[in-house]
């Protein structure tokens, strides 16, 4: 086992190994390891902090583009026995600036403070305990181990529960039961997990009262899950998943709340639950590969969800919040809360170059319920369809996620962006083509939409999250201000229903990586991609439609294409040093992008130049980053409805880390 | 220069650094590598060679458990057979050499490579030892660090091919911090990728030599570690359980082999031979581990008659 102890830590490490000589363990027993990270941003606008992207509704005070902030985490790994492990983390909170002198989180809300005008805890970067777990090889038939504590939920998969972010990781605690079954039939794992008080519900929360007036418990909420993994042969892998979230709060109707504690009433002391919000899923997904035909891989996977949220006990978010809900509300005819159920499915054929030509192709048919979600899914930084999207740019990458809880904060404006692809239902065809130092690819993807639909309720049951059209411009993208993307309304990444549509999108891309001779490392990379989309919104000869639909927008008929070019160069002058400089050109023509039914729509034609530069160097351990992007993005809009809008933005990231 | 001019060259200039490799300082210092630092008797002379043409080395399914111990991470991205090599490859390229060692299971990348600077893959790694010399007392006997394996005596390695899923500038700082003293003889490859089931380098003749008929190879397969211990390039730790990101079924000590699996010579089974040769190593070494604690894993010389 290693032993790491270093000076500069032994002052804090020294009290934690005195605790620990109550117990077993010695400083033999300890694995540590420490981190600094500092990150360093810039950007001409008034913003200050280190994190472009914070949180995109109430900014809060660690979210800009301006400042430069710290970091450090501690990690300590303890050998216990020879069956029992334990670790923790602790980390520094992040939002301290360099400038933040003497910070000690001392805000006093409404009162000048002439010493310093503290900005709260937020900037005082004191040390938290992230994640701490203890594991356990428990001398129980067929249990491998038991892990009591913080976990990053890896072991469900991205349509159930998912694995949390990276800044997430330590975030999630449970109790988890790994074991093989006799003979090594199947190996499971089952566990029940703390729910977070934010984001897993209705409403974006659990039940925390000053939220939510409906709901007042969020420590009883629980997430349970097990898993079993089979292989039947070694050609075929089976894995089936099922996971329950249970949002519990008081059953308001308890005796016991309800008055005085008198045991004629009925009331004993006890107070029952009722669910606030339920939501199952279950996944059966497997994998074939055949030794006889070494190039072939088929895998897919079939998902089931159903959410039910009790209108007694959870707000209409719906109804209340503009259409911002990462859950559906979904009612029966006579307006009763009943469970929103969808199926889910997806196929992957690949075949790896069969003809040792370089030439390997892989089919993807997907078909996603328009009920689909998974609330604790993958937020972001997974990616479940191999299509690039519709949100992938060229410096800025994308995936898909099926849950309505998708996650484009607490990022910065390099890192990559998420879209829900609940409902889509279509294919794609990717072509690879490797020969030398030459890589292609070339996709072709058709999304047709489970989700259109004429008159869909987005006003009581679908959130439609108020900007369900046009491309979304995740490179201005700002929440600088009181709202997210208050400058450049394009779609949501969330949003799935809206009230009219019918809609079908094709998309084409093509990349190339090409290995230049003669220069030292560097490589050429092409990309092109072009997607057209187009949503009928209403469609007059629907039978459906009922005779409320405003006729008189015969041109409602949304239709938006995208241009992208982007061309890189990548260099490594020496070993220690890499550079890369590349330019965009996206151009979006959008017809009736913007507008309402009753007002008319307007079209709309964005330009962007982007020009990016950056560089890496790395030495003995410390590893440094920058990277400096100029764009240029015109807007251009119908001058009878908008103004026209421009943006030159130089912006400028870097990030400096030593770990040992 | 013209092409074919350039290869007679390095040929030559193989074969010369071949015969004077350790009266050239290859031969690891002792000071900068206490393990490799056993005397080093002069070298006897090479065989006869010639350029090589395509080797194929095969390697059964289903032996990626080192000693016959080993068990993989309980995090989902270790999928079966990750680690698995079925095949080897060596293709000689004109002024390039296409090495790939292909798994049993396909090759994905999910901890997104790309936001690091990756090659587009995420969890396997495999070291490419090559002996240019089959020359007893040239070459460095250790593994690279964190593999904890050694070489024989006439065995030992003079080139090694990184196949990483980190970027070149995070391979070279490891080096740097972890083995200068081998830095001559570690390869980065001009271009690293993954392919299906398959891992593709491809390196310059002129870092690596031209292939002769003579030469020797081992894979030592292995998993990426983002975050390594201080004595490890880049290597997953195998302890004694498994953890969500550490192999299970050896010691939690650095007596054990870090590798999940290796080519072995022909002849016999090769599952029971690969678990003889990773199980030969000191259990009872725990904090002060030598390197004749560790297991010998030998070259495979596909030339070889």
């Amino acid at each position: 086992m290693t032993r790491i102890l270093h000076r500069p830590l032994a002052a804090g490490a020294a009290a934690l190994l005195l605790f620990s000589a109550a117990g077993s363990a010695d400083t033999v027993n300890f694995d540590m390891s420490g981190k600094i990270y500092t990150k360093y941003m810039y950007q001409n606008d008034a913003t200050q902090g280190c994190l472009s992207m914070s949180n995109p509704f109430w900014v809060d005070n660690i979210g800009g583009h301006n400042g430069t902030c710290t970091e450090f985490e501690l990690n300590i790994k303890g050998r216990v026995s020879d069956k029992v492990s334990a670790g923790v983390r602790l980390q520094s909170r992040w939002g301290m600036i360099w400038q933040d002198w003497w910070e000690n989180g001392d805000l006093k809300p409404g009162i000048i403070d002439t010493s310093g005008e503290s900005m709260g805890m937020n900037h005082a970067a004191y040390i938290k305990l992230r994640g701490a777990f203890a594991r356990i090889a428990a001398p129980i038939p067929t249990v491998n181990w038991i892990t009591i504590g913080a976990s990053d939920l890896s072991m469900w998969n991205e349509w159930t529960i998912g694995k949390a972010r990276y800044i997430d990781r330590d975030n999630g605690n449970g109790v988890f039961i790994e074991g093989t079954a006799p003979g090594k039939l199947f190996k499971y794992t089952a566990g029940a997990m703390a729910l977070p008080k934010l984001w897993a519900g209705p409403g974006w929360q659990t039940g925390v009262s000053g939220n939510d007036p409906l709901a007042s418990l969020y420590s009883t909420d629980w997430a349970f899950a097990a898993k079993f993994d089979a292989r039947p042969t070694d050609e075929l892998r089976f894995k089936l998943v099922g996971t329950l979230v249970k949002d519990w709060e008081a059953d308001r109707n308890s005796p016991f709340l309800t008055g005085a504690p008198n045991a004629e009433r009925g009331a004993d002391h006890s107070v029952a639950l009722a669910t606030r919000f339920r939501g199952a899923n279950a996944t059966l997904d497997g994998a074939w590969n055949p030794d006889s035909w070494d190039f072939l891989a088929v895998s897919g996977l079939l998902a089931g969800s159903s959410n039910y949220v009790n209108p007694a006990y959870a707000t209409n978010a719906v109804r209340n919040n503009q259409g911002f809900s990462p859950v559906i509300f979904k009612q029966d005819d006579k307006g009763n809360a009943i469970s929103a159920n969808a199926l889910a499915g997806t196929l992957l054929v690949e075949v790896q170059d069969p003809f040792k030509t370089g030439l390997s192709v892989k089919f993807q048919y997907f078909n996603i319920g328009a009920d689909y979600n998974a609330i604790m899914g993958s937020r972001r930084e997974a990616d479940v369809l191999i299509t690039d999207g519709i949100i992938a740019g060229g410096f800025t990458r994308g995936g898909q996620l099926p849950t309505l809880n998708i996650a484009n904060e607490f990022q910065d404006w390099d890192e990559a962006w998420y879209e829900s692809c609940i409902g889509w239902k279509g294919g794609t065809a990717l072509f690879e083509y490797l020969n030398g130092a030459l890589k292609t690819t070339f996709e072709y993807t058709y999304i047709g939409y489970n989700t259109n639909m004429q008159n869909r309720d987005t006003k009581n049951q679908y959130p439609d999250f108020l900007y369900t059209n046009g491309f979304t411009d995740t490179t201005a993208f700002t929440a600088d201000s009181d709202y997210a993307n208050v400058y450049d309304r394009g779609k949501d990444p969330r949003s799935i229903y809206a009230q009219y549509q019918e809609r079908r999108t094709h998309v084409a891309v093509v990349n190339v990586q090409y290995l230049l001779p003669k220069l030292p490392g560097a490589v050429l990379t092409m990309k092109g991609k072009f997607v057209d989309d187009f949503d009928g919104r209403i469609e007059k000869d629907n039978p459906t439609n009922s005779a409320a639909i405003n006729t008189a927008n015969a041109k409602d008929d949304y239709h938006g294409r995208e241009y992208l070019g982007l061309v890189s160069i990548t260099l490594q002058p020496t070993n220690e040093l890499k550079t890369t400089l590349g330019y965009e050109l996206s151009f979006w023509d959008e017809k009736n992008r913007d507008g309402s039914e009753a007002g008319g729509f307007y079209h709309s034609t964005t330009r962007r130049h982007t020009v990016h530069a950056g560089l890496t160097y790395a030495f003995g351990g410390a590893l440094l980053s920058y990277q400096l992007e100029y764009f240029n993005k015109n807007l251009y809009r119908d001058r009878s409805a908008y103004y026209d809008m421009r943006w030159n933005v130089w912006r400028s990231k870097a990030t400096f880390e030593v770990g040992w | 220069m013209q092409t074919s001019n350039a290869r007679w060259l390095l040929a030559a200039a193989a074969l010369l650094a071949a015969s004077s490799a350790s009266a050239a300082g290859d031969a690891p210092a002792a000071a900068a590598a206490p393990a490799a630092a056993a005397a080093a008797p002069a070298p006897a002379a090479a065989a006869p060679s010639s350029p090589s043409g395509t080797v194929t080395i095969t390697d059964p399914k289903g032996d990626d458990d080192g000693p016959g111990t080993y068990v993989y991470p309980t995090d989902a991205v270790y999928k079966p057979g990750s680690f698995d090599i079925t095949e080897f490859k060596m293709v000689p390229k004109g002024d390039t050499v296409e090495f790939t060692v292909t798994l049993a299971s396909k090759i994905d990348d999910p901890w997104d490579s790309q936001a690091w600077g990756g090659n587009g893959f995420s969890v396997q790694m495999a070291f490419i030892h090559i002996d240019t010399d089959h020359v007893k007392g040239s070459g460095v006997r250790d593994g690279l660090p964190g593999t904890n394996v050694r070489f024989a005596e006439d065995e030992a390695w003079d080139k090694v091919v990184i196949i990483s899923p980190q970027g070149p500038t995070r391979l070279y700082s490891e080096i740097d911090a972890k083995c200068p003293q081998w830095k001559s003889k570690i390869i980065v490859p001009k271009i690293t990728r993954a392919s299906g089931k398959t891992l593709v380098a491809v390196v310059d003749t002129a870092q690596l030599g031209v292939p002769q008929t003579t030469w020797g190879y081992q894979v030592l397969m292995q998993s990426n570690e983002g975050f390594p211990a201080k004595t490890d390039l880049l290597t997953r730790k195998i302890n004694e359980f498994e953890g969500q990101h550490r192999f299970g079924g050896g010691t939690d000590y650095d007596n054990d082999p870090h590798v999940l699996d290796i080519l072995v010579p022909a002849g016999g089974d090769p599952v029971k031979k690969q678990h003889e040769i990773l199980s030969k190593y000191n259990k009872a070494a725990t904090n002060d581990v030598k390197p004749d604690d560790l297991a010998v894993v030998p070259m495979v010389y596909p030339g070889a008659k």
